[in-house]
């Protein structure tokens, strides 16, 4: 009997090339490719240093996407990282405003997303009968509340101090600093989710709690900690949003929870938990940006590229579902 | 003895304890302003959250099965924005028509919804999350990011002007249905056995897989109907209408009593969970709390609520064992 991660003692992981081309993250890469093709021909203006252009406020939500696929395999969700990002980004806009340099408001940007990540984690694993959804909602409306209450009637804030930010905003070529740090963060949580032992005792939670407990797995540690570096995440992602927005106002960060849960699912995480894994993530992020940054580019209604992102999600949860059943119909 | 078990009933009953918290409420806030309790306060309160409370009842049948729908608002503007076109063009103007319309493209937005969770064993929060964006694109896209103006619509909106009981009706009508079925008929028993157990539910011959699929049909039926009467009640069509607003429906069904894990949860739970959200968010100007504190206090009391849940059940079972080894 296949457990929650499809894997069983008779279906060893293979690794022919016909495999890995089949595979999910084959296949997105192939898109990648396809979509990158797609672009080229449609617009001739989708080359490298237009799309770097384009491509900063699509590039802070990836940082996200690490913590939220730690967190998916866990078997939990979190909803309240937009709000995260908005309350982290407005509280650097005005710590910044009221005089303090920039290296300090930068760090109290960080700690108030590491702040908002530990309180989500406290509040799910001290009650943990709590459905994490449920948890977040809440948070997501009381972090963005504290945004607004500190935003004033006015309900935005510009970032007075243009120059001191300005080296996130560095590039190297035409290539900005936030694609590279992204690429190091990838780098490192694909390490770490595949072949620490850290990595191994998320996907045993996400499969089964109580199992990962009586195997001695510290479970509410690893998801408080999941919580803490998620917020953290979305702190990053909220500084990096000031950064090309010079400002904050009260929808910053409006929906990028849903994105980045969407580009996780995209990738082959399952919300159900232990399954998946962030290379696929990853690509399917990049996917997703170039398309849209593709479809921008030839003018495309930017609603509709919305219809297209939400039925290529729903078409790519199917599919697996699908060959899955295809498959054990075959066996029979 | 006697007062101590009367206690016992109250806190046991979810919605007792809700009726006392929706008192004190009503207390405090006509103490500071009284005439928070004027009719014409209280209509007011009741038309400006009818589209809230009318979703609730879908996301109660949607939640007692385990599932979450958050494509609802999407759906409420895109067959909102649909009957707003209808009008804007010169098509339709009967009000009746216009209804059954909207009230029809919810339904099938719903269908797919639930043909695609129940058939394709799809987890509900992407699923929906998928057609979230898409009936939100596709209200963009046939409006051309066009609003239906108040003249466009201008003889439809009398149905729900200020003052007209076309929303009422509406409201009350289908607290009453829902308060029948669920309670009373095969049908509604049936979404709560789903709920508690599915495998025993499909062993003792219910369909799982056609209760899944209806109740997710009532839920977009609702908000297509909740589309309609915003185009009503607002006097315009707009695309983004009551973006982000599924949270608020999702957390009073939390507030009501509702459990996310499915099989628990009442219509009058719904309804007070829903009632306690409209009136915090009327009366905390007339406490003197700023109006951009509402979120915040939203928030606060959300959470507040869930915990005191957790906190509530855990005393009762530790009490329960207490008994027990006695």
């Amino acid at each position: 009997m296949a457990g929650k991660s499809g894997r069983t003692i008779a279906a060893t992981p293979q690794t022919g090339l016909k495999q890995k081309l089949l595979s999910l993250e084959g296949a997105l890469v192939i898109i990648f490719i396809l979509i990158n093709v797609f672009g080229r021909v449609l617009s001739p203006n989708y080359n490298l240093s237009n799309v770097m252009r384009e491509s900063p406020r699509y590039l802070a939500e990836i940082f996200m996407l690490f913590g939220m696929g730690f967190i998916l395999v866990l078997g939990d969700i979190d909803i309240s990282v937009g709000s995260i990002v908005c309350l982290s980004a407005t509280i650097g806009c005005l710590t910044s405003n009221a005089g303090l340099p920039m290296g300090l408001a930068i760090l109290i940007t960080l700690l108030t997303g590491l702040c908002c990540g530990m309180i989500n984690g406290f509040i799910a694993t001290r009650f943990t009968e709590l459905p994490t959804m449920i948890v977040t909602l809440g948070t997501q409306i009381i972090f963005r509340g504290i945004a607004e209450v500190s935003l004033g009637s006015g309900g935005s804030a510009s970032l007075k101090d243009y120059e001191g930010i300005g080296i996130l905003r560095a590039k190297v070529g035409p290539i900005p600093l936030a694609f590279f740090l992204i690429i190091i963060c990838a780098v490192i949580f694909v390490i770490v989710l595949s072949r620490t032992t850290f990595g191994r005792h998320l996907y045993a939670i996400g499969s089964s709690k109580t199992a990962a407990q009586y195997a001695g797995v510290e479970v509410q540690k690893i998801r408080f900690f999941c919580f803490t570096l998620i917020g953290f995440l979305a702190g990053i992602c909220g500084l990096f949003i000031l950064a090309s927005t010079y400002g904050a106002n009260t929808t910053t960060g409006q929906g990028f929870e849903m994105e980045v849960i969407a580009m996780c699912v995209f990738g082959g995480i399952a919300t159900t938990g232990g399954k998946g894994n962030l290379v696929g993530a990853f690509i399917a992020s990049l996917v997703i940006v170039c398309l849209r940054i593709a479809l921008g580019q030839i003018n495309m209604n930017t609603q509709l590229i919305l219809v297209i992102i939400g039925a290529m999600l729903i078409i790519s949860v199917l599919v697996p579902s699908f060959r899955q059943r295809f498959l054990t119909l075959k066996k029979k | 003895m006697e007062k101590k078990s009367l206690w016992k009933k109250i806190t046991a009953s979810r919605e007792a304890s809700l009726v006392i918290v929706l008192i004190v409420m009503l207390i405090v806030i006509s103490i500071f302003s009284p005439s928070f309790l004027s009719p014409t306060n209280l209509g007011q309160i009741f038309r400006n959250n009818t589209l809230t409370m009318l979703m609730a009842l879908g996301m109660l049948c949607v939640m007692l099965t385990a599932g979450i729908d958050i494509s609802i608002t999407s759906t409420l503007a895109f067959a909102g924005m649909g009957i707003g076109l209808l009008q804007k063009y010169d098509v339709i103007h009967n009000t009746l028509l216009l209804f059954i319309i909207g009230a029809l493209i919810g339904l099938a937005c719903g269908f797919l919804n639930g043909l695609i969770i129940a058939k394709g064993k799809i987890a509900p929060i992407i699923c929906t999350m998928g057609f979230m964006y898409i009936w939100r694109g596709m209200a963009y896209v046939i409006s051309n990011n066009n609003w239906a103006s108040g003249q466009d619509v201008s003889g439809f909106s009398d149905f729900g002007k200020d003052g007209s009981p076309g929303p009422y009706i509406i409201l009350v009508i289908a607290y009453v249905v829902f308060f029948i079925v669920m309670k009373w008929t095969k049908f509604g028993r049936s979404i709560y056995a789903v709920g508690s157990n599915p495998e025993a539910a499909q062993i003792s011959g219910i369909k799982v897989d056609r209760v899944m699929i209806a109740v997710y049909t009532i839920m977009g039926l609702l908000s297509g109907l909740a589309g309609v009467l915003s185009v009503s009640i607002y006097a315009s069509a707009q695309p983004n209408m009551q973006y982000g607003k599924e949270m608020d429906v999702i957390a009073a069904c939390v507030i009501g009593g509702v459990s996310m894990s499915g099989g628990r949860g009442s219509v009058v739970g719904t309804f007070l969970g829903a009632l306690i959200i409209s009136i915090i968010a009327k009366a905390l100007p007339l406490v003197g709390i700023d109006a951009i504190a509402q979120n915040l206090i939203k928030g606060v009391i959300i959470v507040f609520v869930v915990i005191l849940n957790v906190i509530t059940q855990r005393t009762m079972d530790r009490q329960n064992l207490l008994r027990r080894e006695m």
